[in-house]
């Protein structure tokens, strides 16, 4: 009964079989293409609408990027482009502040968490488990599109009077807490924005979430036992419980925010003089607010990480030809992290005047935390030895990522110190750790998958000459940017211009070198983004209708290359084996359909 | 393919394992609405541990009269739910309809709670402790009203099946409808549940 009951929604037009360039299906291109419910198109939506936020964070990291390195230059053309916000070519400080924080905003939740998770868990999760689609395609349509309803209200707070908001993505009060704009611009209609924003961004990563535990937990195929799981659906589903669970504080964090805002309460703000003049609120700590937004901060970086580590393992084991190493050490390696990871948020505070004692015991908990992700590094390499190694785009760039993530994680050891932490808080050696580990590698980690599972979206491949030149720049150009902010001691992050510190002056030429390293990788990414949309349509074809181009074992490769409503023609595909069996029985690879040959022993 | 076919098929092959995926993805999010008042229960805990002018209050009593209302709600839902499973169409219409004007009822006694704070001298610019009451119950608010715009919906589609078999064979008398139907119960005894912690809550930290 309840069978039947499950797939109401599902929308009779989709079972027939869509050409992707068939623009001119009438009947139901509004259904095919936009509110679509089919995971397939939502991954793409979701990708797509995240590509084009990177592109904005990354233009806004650019121009600011501009300001500190010749910040006595003017560029006319910023003038063109953003009138009084850069008159006379100069960044104005309000506007530099803008660019800071939704620079984070944006990397962090749309770019990062929205379009990483969204595209990945949306596409493999089902094609994966083996099921027809997610567990509810309506409130999988639903979270994309509040996804770009947030997005639609974050984008226009760029264009209203007082400028997007300029607090700080970490939106701490009681500068964010007051809507004084003699305080500071953007804290007016900017902020308000950015509230409505975050909350409507909350609200699809929550539907989305719930949707990718229900999906994996109760929709398997049969013979997909838990333990068969490819390891990118352990990462999705982790990812996705600690979403559900990490950002309704979040959620509860801005909403106080918004009444302290709005309707004059004073939850985060006490005694505060403007001007002279001592304002009506009592009995208040800003402090309050930073335990409430960094239980979810710190969860949202393995929100971030988690999901692109789980496809550098597959890509990794796909491409090395070699069963991943550990399996069952990387499954219980995520399930550490995710509950480690509730129990480190207050070494983000170590500098609020935390009782030391409470202090030793985030200490602790942060450097456990480093065992599960040390366990996974060797993991990763232990795959890769002595494989056979294909070099080619998907595979450079998730061994890119061990390689960011083993140079951000150490740094991390440092950091999570209290004692070396006071001295390191809120300088570039913060900005240069938590870049690389969180914000390069979970690029890398996406880009290996857009590389890897582009012939599975689109049926075609990118192409590899320029993806190699991609690669190599970004690589190449992420250490140029962020390994020399680790030497530059004491500099202080978020400044507007360091010309009044005759100590800092030593380090003019470096911020120079990182400027120029930030714009060529940037020019990089463009080349990424035209061998996306030129493959789309021009790339190389993959041949034949039930094309396995890599080689891979997961069940997305026995599907038809055509991309069909319910992802099997037939019957869904049983699982009798791991996700790795590479080089068994004489083979190169056996995909998990592959019944058990006769006196064969499962790999357990 | 016809959508007959086409459930046939996920009938054959997908066979979800034990919990019904929209009854799994429910429980989620309310272990994420737990969070969610679990984070601003404890902000009040926090807030009165630190700062010295906390002030103690007697709580009006409209939000023990909104509690015994939402308990009714509780109560009714869930007779409409069992009259439904029945097939007896009427009483839950008649049930449901009930159960909604009372969670109105329930939304009106939380603002006459405030009106009553308000006249008690703890405006929602006061002392902090009256701040949270405000905040807390408004954002437990804004579920009921979720709640009720989702019964809203389901009123319209039960009374409009009275006069319509048609309608209500495949509107009302069908599985899927009634797996909605318990989902939405779940919910109200869920967010009913939430606010007798919430009283309780507000109960023991004011005294």
């Amino acid at each position: 009964m309840e069978t039947i009951a499950a797939h109401t929604t599902v929308h009779t037009e989709h079972t027939t079989s869509h050409d992707d360039h068939d623009h001119h299906h009438e009947a139901s291109w509004l259904e095919t293409y936009v509110f679509c419910q089919d995971h397939k198109t939502i991954a793409k939506q979701f990708l797509i609408t995240g590509m084009f936020w990177g592109v904005v964070g990354g233009l806004l990291s650019v121009i600011f990027r501009m300001q500190l390195g010749w910040p006595n230059e003017t560029f006319p053309i910023l003038e063109t482009f953003f009138g009084r916000w850069a008159e006379g070519g100069k960044i104005s400080n309000e506007f530099y502040y803008s660019l800071v924080t939704m620079h984070g905003t944006i990397l962090v939740f749309f770019v990062l968490t929205g379009g990483l998770s969204g595209t990945f868990a949306n596409l493999l999760i089902p094609y994966q488990i083996g099921a027809r689609d997610m567990a509810s395609g309506f409130m999988n349509m639903l979270s994309y599109w509040f996804f770009f309803a947030a997005s639609v209200v974050m984008f226009s707070s760029f264009f209203i009077q007082t400028g997007a908001a300029s607090g700080g993505w970490t939106a701490y009060p009681p500068i964010n807490g007051i809507r004084d704009l003699a305080v500071n611009k953007g804290s007016g209609l900017g902020f308000d924005l950015w509230i409505l924003a975050m909350a409507l961004f909350i609200v699809s990563s929550l539907l989305g979430g719930l949707n990718y535990v229900a999906t994996v937990l109760n929709l398997r195929t049969k013979g997909m036992t838990m333990m068969r799981l490819p390891l990118t659906i352990w990462a999705f589903m982790f990812t996705a419980v600690l979403g559900i669970l990490s950002f309704p504080a979040l959620l509860a964090a801005v909403s106080l925010l918004e009444f302290d805002r709005l309707l004059g309460t004073s939850f985060y703000l006490n005694q505060i003089i403007i001007n002279g003049n001592l304002l009506d609120y009592k009995g208040g700590s800003p402090v309050l607010f930073q335990h409430l937004f960094w239980f979810l901060g710190h969860p949202e970086v393995y929100i971030i990480i988690l999901p692109a580590m789980g496809i550098v393992s597959e890509v990794l084991s796909v491409h090395a030809r070699k069963p991943i190493f550990g399996y069952r050490a990387m499954v219980v390696s995520i399930m550490a992290i995710v509950i480690i990871s509730f129990l480190v948020w207050a070494h983000h505070m170590f500098v609020t005047g935390l009782n030391p004692n409470l202090a030793a015991v985030f200490v602790l908990f942060t450097l456990l935390i480093a065992v599960p992700s040390a366990i996974k590094v060797f993991n990763w390499i232990g795959t890769i030895w002595r494989g056979s190694l294909r070099l080619n785009p998907p595979m450079l760039f998730a061994i890119g990522f061990v390689s960011m993530f083993i140079s951000g994680g150490l740094t991390g050891l440092m950091l999570g110190n209290s004692a070396i932490d006071i001295q390191l808080h809120d300088t570039y050696f913060v900005v240069a750790h938590f870049h690389i580990v969180m914000g390069v590698a979970a690029f890398f980690g996406m880009f290996a998958g857009v590389y890897h599972w582009f012939p599975r979206m689109y049926g075609r491949f990118m192409n590899d000459t320029l993806g190699y030149i991609h690669f190599y720049i970004t690589l190449i150009g992420g250490y140029a940017i962020f390994f020399p902010m680790h030497f530059m001691t004491g500099l202080p992050r978020r400044y507007y211009a360091f010309s009044n510190f005759e100590t800092f002056s030593n380090f003019d030429s470096l911020v120079v070198f990182i400027s120029i390293a930030a714009i060529i990788v940037f020019l990089a990414q463009i080349l990424f983004i035209v061998n996306f949309f030129y493959s789309i349509f021009k790339g190389r074809k993959v041949e034949g209708e039930y094309a396995n181009p890599w080689g891979g074992t997961t069940l997305e490769w026995t599907a038809p290359v055509a991309r069909i409503h319910g992802n099997w023609p037939g019957e869904i595909p049983s699982v009798h084996r791991w996700p790795y069996d590479y080089s068994v029985n004489g083979k190169e690879y056996i995909t998990q359909d592959v019944p058990l040959a006769p006196g064969e022993v499962e790999h357990k | 393919m016809k959508e007959d076919d086409y459930i046939k098929k996920l009938k054959s092959t997908t066979e979800y394992t034990g919990v019904h995926p929209k009854r799994f993805a429910l429980w989620l999010g309310m272990a994420s609405m737990t969070m969610f008042f679990a984070a601003l229960t404890s902000a009040l805990i926090l807030k009165k541990g630190d700062y010295k002018v906390w002030e103690n209050f007697k709580l009006p009593v409209s939000f023990m009269y909104s509690t015994v209302a939402i308990v009714l709600v509780s109560v009714i839902m869930h007779f409409s739910y069992i009259a439904y499973k029945k097939a007896k169409f009427a009483a839950f219409r008649w049930l449901l309809f009930l159960g909604f004007l009372l969670g109105i009822g329930f939304l009106l006694l939380q603002y006459f709670g405030w009106a009553a704070l308000n006249s008690i001298g703890k405006p929602i610019t006061g002392n902090i402790s009256g701040q949270f009451i405000y905040l807390i119950s408004s954002l437990h608010g804004f579920h009921i009203v979720v709640g009720l715009i989702v019964t809203f919906i389901f009123l319209i589609f039960a009374f409009r099946a009275r006069k319509d078999e048609a309608f209500e064979f495949k509107n009302i008398a069908n599985p899927s409808r009634l797996l909605h139907m318990e989902l939405l119960v779940t919910f109200w005894h869920f967010i009913d549940i939430v606010w007798i912690y919430l009283y309780l809550f507000f109960y023991y930290n004011y005294i």
